[in-house]
């Protein structure tokens, strides 16, 4: 069973790293394609295409890196007093914000285009952690809504008798008991914004400022016919790469993050 | 006007009443302790003195000062959490050390006073660990270091003991009197266990449900409660309660029911626990199921009549309020005068 | 500063970022329903008092987008839900090396829709994918997963389920955890086998994970953009063509700004229906402590 379950989700990915390493005429070929020897050819053509892809990695990781920092900076006072408040508005403002946590952003799309022309803001990778950000908060507040609630109660008053203020209560007790919470949070959002597609669409249209998503589907689209399958096997195996490690790695932190999330929300 | 006195202190949360119409006085260095059930408004009492929560109304006094919307941090007050509340993050110096710096204590004098409290309470090798590796009767240590050093107006103690176990409670009881009783700050003691109360406070005040019941010296509410809640809440074993006339009860402590030869109750022991050094027995009467410690040595028939001195009656109304002077229940009830 | 007025100040930049980045497209796409604004009026929106609406009823197309996305995303998310069961009762068995399995199980979901629709375009191709390679190896003629209009939406909801039932599954690990041991072991104690204790006591309380992975679940795939995009592109023939894909090509192909708004309303409508229904559901069942 287990076994199943690892060739069901590996299969694919260990496929296309198998096809990266054939040179082209294996590809198209009669025969079995393995037999072919494995060669860097297609790494190469991708990495010095028109853009290279390593472009549109660091566009990703530019956006991805900003767009968790602003998150972070805006979900985390939110969280908080919207823990510390209880009632109608709090209940309120939680209920909304699964609501749009759920919600899916391409219907979004359209006015979001709109708002980057009325304010020039397309083919800007700044300007576009902005809706990445407003994207990403939902989840972002919910979970670190819940990290706060499971926080003692009592290590805040502590604080508060000891004559400490907010500021310092954040940054002496909030932020280090928060620690794992904002780990986990900061590693969802990367990933969202690692992949979001409909709007880095719209918004990006400069090939050079293309994030990582686009970047491959401009590859599909290229063409339907010739499409050139062992360039896209390297494109995929680059573009995941991060992604792998940074799951292999975090694994614990992205597991406690959507199950904290879904406890709670 | 020194010590703290509470005026007319309620607090509500939405339509929820926690507190009604507080009055109490802590006189300074007295230790009083906060008793009653829970929910029934001690933690809370707690927290507005602490400042950690608003009054709804009514006026918090410190030594004739008004501190009613004084901010928590500037009431120099101490407390001792339930749970400790100490930063998981920091090791037992930090811990210490985080409040006096938030203060501007300047660095010499910090580490002065947070090596004379660590030396007092024995903490100082342990100084380095964190609060996972400590035992709970070291974290309470630590709890109570912190609340020393802050040289406080108030001592606030929130069920500080009961996350320990009974015999460490115990020992400690004199060691918690020696270090926050008795100097110039009033002490508040919440608990919900009466021997606690009884072995620490020089007077207890009893809450039920947001209410004060009574307020007096341990002995004064054991044998003179002025509500029928106090008689059933203070003392194990607990008070058996004899219905009369008019919806009147009649309490009458374990200790003072006995054996007699003739008159008083139709009784069969039903069964009998060890309770410390005397029996208690559990006797079917036709008023209902009654407990009796027999006095030590006292031997036990198959069947008997049990009694009580008239002077050990405790008459309470419909409304749960004390009588004085009624009785005596029914003429057969009573014991013979001896 | 009163509390209240401090924790709204904390509270503001976030949600006036939210407001912007959700409420103002969705009200400007409920306006912009309401009137032409294409080439034809160049792309001056024109109040046209409801004729993106009539024109909505009577699209065939538009009919046809919305039977699509409502069959992808029905069975999609069944089976997901179902995988995503067992895959998660799987992992929630002990076992050695159960973290890196969770993490290797994982990976198809953090890996960018766009990416893995390429790579399934490629597995799928016809004839040199693997699946055909392998059949024309067997001496069987290929099939075209990819260009045949009756069987390709299947390899987008093959596609999908890929993807998405890790993610799923990882919600429902999160409710079997969230299940008391001693609860098991007294059911256990009973007599009960695995399947009664599955039936009895894991699925009931595992409702309310199961809820919110079918209503997050619904909502995306009733807006599936992405995968459809890469992978096949609406096509064979259209046969593919999801809502969001719809409006997309009506905006930014056509440029016609008024009927795109037009059909990305009528998906919101689609997608209020599993909304309501959560609600209903919630008020109908005690509330659960979770």
């Amino acid at each position: 069973m287990r076994l199943l379950a690892l060739l069901w989700s590996l299969g694919p990915l260990l496929w296309q790293l198998h096809t990266s390493l054939l040179p082209p005429e294996a590809l198209v070929g009669q025969g079995p394609a393995g037999a072919a020897a494995w060669t860097l050819a297609n790494y190469r053509l991708v990495l010095a295409g028109d853009p290279p892809l390593w472009r549109s990695l660091l566009n990703s990781a530019l956006v991805g890196g900003g767009t968790t920092a602003l998150t972070l900076l805006l979900a985390l006072p939110c969280a908080y007093a919207l823990q510390r408040r209880r009632g109608p508005l709090a209940w309120g403002v939680g209920a909304a914000l699964l609501a749009a946590a759920l919600f899916p952003t391409v219907l979004l799309f359209l006015g979001l285009l709109e708002l980057a022309r009325t304010f020039h803001l397309g083919n800007n990778l700044a300007a576009l952690c902005l809706p990445y950000t407003a994207l990403a908060l939902p989840l972002a507040i919910l979970l670190l809504r819940a990290a706060i609630a499971d926080l003692p109660p009592e290590l805040e008053d502590a604080a508060r008798l000891e004559g400490m203020g907010l500021g310092m209560r954040v940054r002496a007790v909030l932020l280090p008991l928060l620690a794992p919470a904002l780990a986990s949070t900061a590693i969802l959002t990367f990933l969202f914004s690692w992949n979001e597609y409909p709007i880095a669409l719209t918004w990006i249209s400069r090939v050079d400022r293309l994030t990582l998503p686009t970047a491959m589907a401009r590859l599909a689209g290229s063409s339907v016919f010739t499409v050139p399958y062992g360039a896209f096997a390297a494109a995929t195996v680059l573009g995941s790469l991060p992604l792998l490690l940074l799951v292999l790695v975090a694994q614990r932190w992205i597991v406690r993050g959507l199950t904290q999330g879904a406890v709670k929300g | 006007m020194s010590g703290l006195s509470l005026e007319q202190v309620s607090r509500r949360s939405g339509d929820r009443v926690l507190l009604e119409g507080l009055d109490l006085a802590v006189a300074p260095g007295e230790c009083l302790a906060l008793l009653g059930p829970s929910g029934c408004g001690k933690t809370t009492t707690l927290r507005l003195v602490a400042g950690l929560d608003p009054c709804s109304s009514g006026r918090i006094l410190l030594n004739g000062e008004d501190i009613t919307h004084r901010p928590a941090g500037e009431r120099q007050v101490a407390m001792v959490f339930q749970s400790y509340a100490l930063f998981p993050h920091l090791d037992v110096g930090e811990n210490l050390a985080l409040g006096l710096r938030s203060r501007g204590v300047p660095r010499p004098e910090r580490d002065r006073r947070i090596a004379a409290v660590l030396e007092l309470l024995e903490l100082t090798p342990l100084v380095r660990r964190r609060p996972a590796q400590l035992s709970g009767g070291q974290r309470q240590r630590v709890a109570l270091a912190r609340a020393l050093l802050r040289q406080p107006r108030i001592v606030l103690l929130d069920e500080p003991m009961s996350n320990l176990d009974a015999r460490l409670r115990e020992d400690l009881r004199p060691e918690l009197r020696r270090l926050l009783c008795g100097g110039e700050p009033p002490v508040l003691y919440v608990t919900h266990d009466q021997q606690e109360a009884m072995g620490m406070a020089d007077r207890i005040a009893v809450l039920q449900a947001g209410r004060l019941e009574q307020v007096g010296g341990v002995r004064e509410l054991y044998t003179d409660p002025r509500t029928r809640f106090v008689a059933d809440f203070l003392g194990r074993p607990a008070i058996n309660w004899l219905p009369a006339e008019g919806g009147r009860v009649l309490g009458v402590r374990p200790e003072h029911l006995r054996p007699q030869a003739e008159g008083g109750i139709a009784a069969r022991p039903l069964r009998r626990e060890w309770w410390g050094h005397q029996p208690l027995v559990w006797l079917e009467t036709p008023h209902g199921t009654l407990r009796m410690l027999l006095p030590a040595g006292g031997e036990l028939l198959d069947y008997l009549m049990v009694g009580w001195r008239a002077e050990n009656e405790l008459w309470f109304d419909a409304d749960g309020r004390r009588i004085d002077g009624a009785g005596p229940w029914r003429q057969q009830g009573r014991a013979r005068a001896v | 500063m009163s509390e209240l007025a401090l924790d709204l100040l904390l509270m503001l930049p976030a949600l006036l970022l939210l407001a912007a980045v959700f409420l103002l497209p969705l009200l400007r796409a409920a306006w912009l329903s309401l009137h032409a604004s294409s080439v034809v009026t160049g792309l001056v929106a024109v109040p046209n008092g409801g004729a993106n609406w009539r024109r909505l009823l009577g699209d065939e197309r538009f009919l046809q987008d919305a039977w699509q996305t409502l069959r992808f995303a029905g069975v999609s998310v069944a089976l997901e839900l179902l995988l995503g069961l067992a895959l998660a009762l799987l992992l929630h068995r002990p076992s050695r090396g159960r973290g890196a399995l969770r993490a290797l199980v994982l990976l198809p979901w953090a890996l960018p829709t766009t990416v893995m629709a390429l790579g399934w375009r490629w597995i799928l191709n016809d004839p040199h994918g693997p699946f055909n390679a392998l059949l024309s190896r067997l001496g069987l003629p290929t099939y075209g997963f990819l260009t045949t209009p009756a069987t390709t939406w299947l390899a987008t909801v093959m596609a999908d389920v890929w993807k998405t039932t890790p993610f799923v599954a990882l919600l429902l690990l999160a409710g079997l955890q969230s299940i008391p041991a001693d609860l098991v072991e007294a059911l256990k104690l009973e007599g009960a086998g695995r399947l009664t204790i599955l039936r009895r006591l894991t699925l009931p309380l595992l409702a309310p994970w199961i809820g919110l992975a079918l209503l997050f679940r619904l909502a995306q795939a009733l807006g599936v953009f992405d995968l459809i995009q890469v992978l096949t592109g609406g096509g064979p023939a259209g046969s593919t063509e999801s809502l969001a894909v719809y409006a997309y090509r009506q905006a930014l192909r056509f440029l016609d700004f008024g009927y795109g708004s037009t059909v990305l309303m009528a998906t919101f409508a689609l997608l209020l229906l599993p909304g309501l229904a959560w609600l209903l559901l919630q008020n109908r069942l005690p509330r659960r402590n979770a």
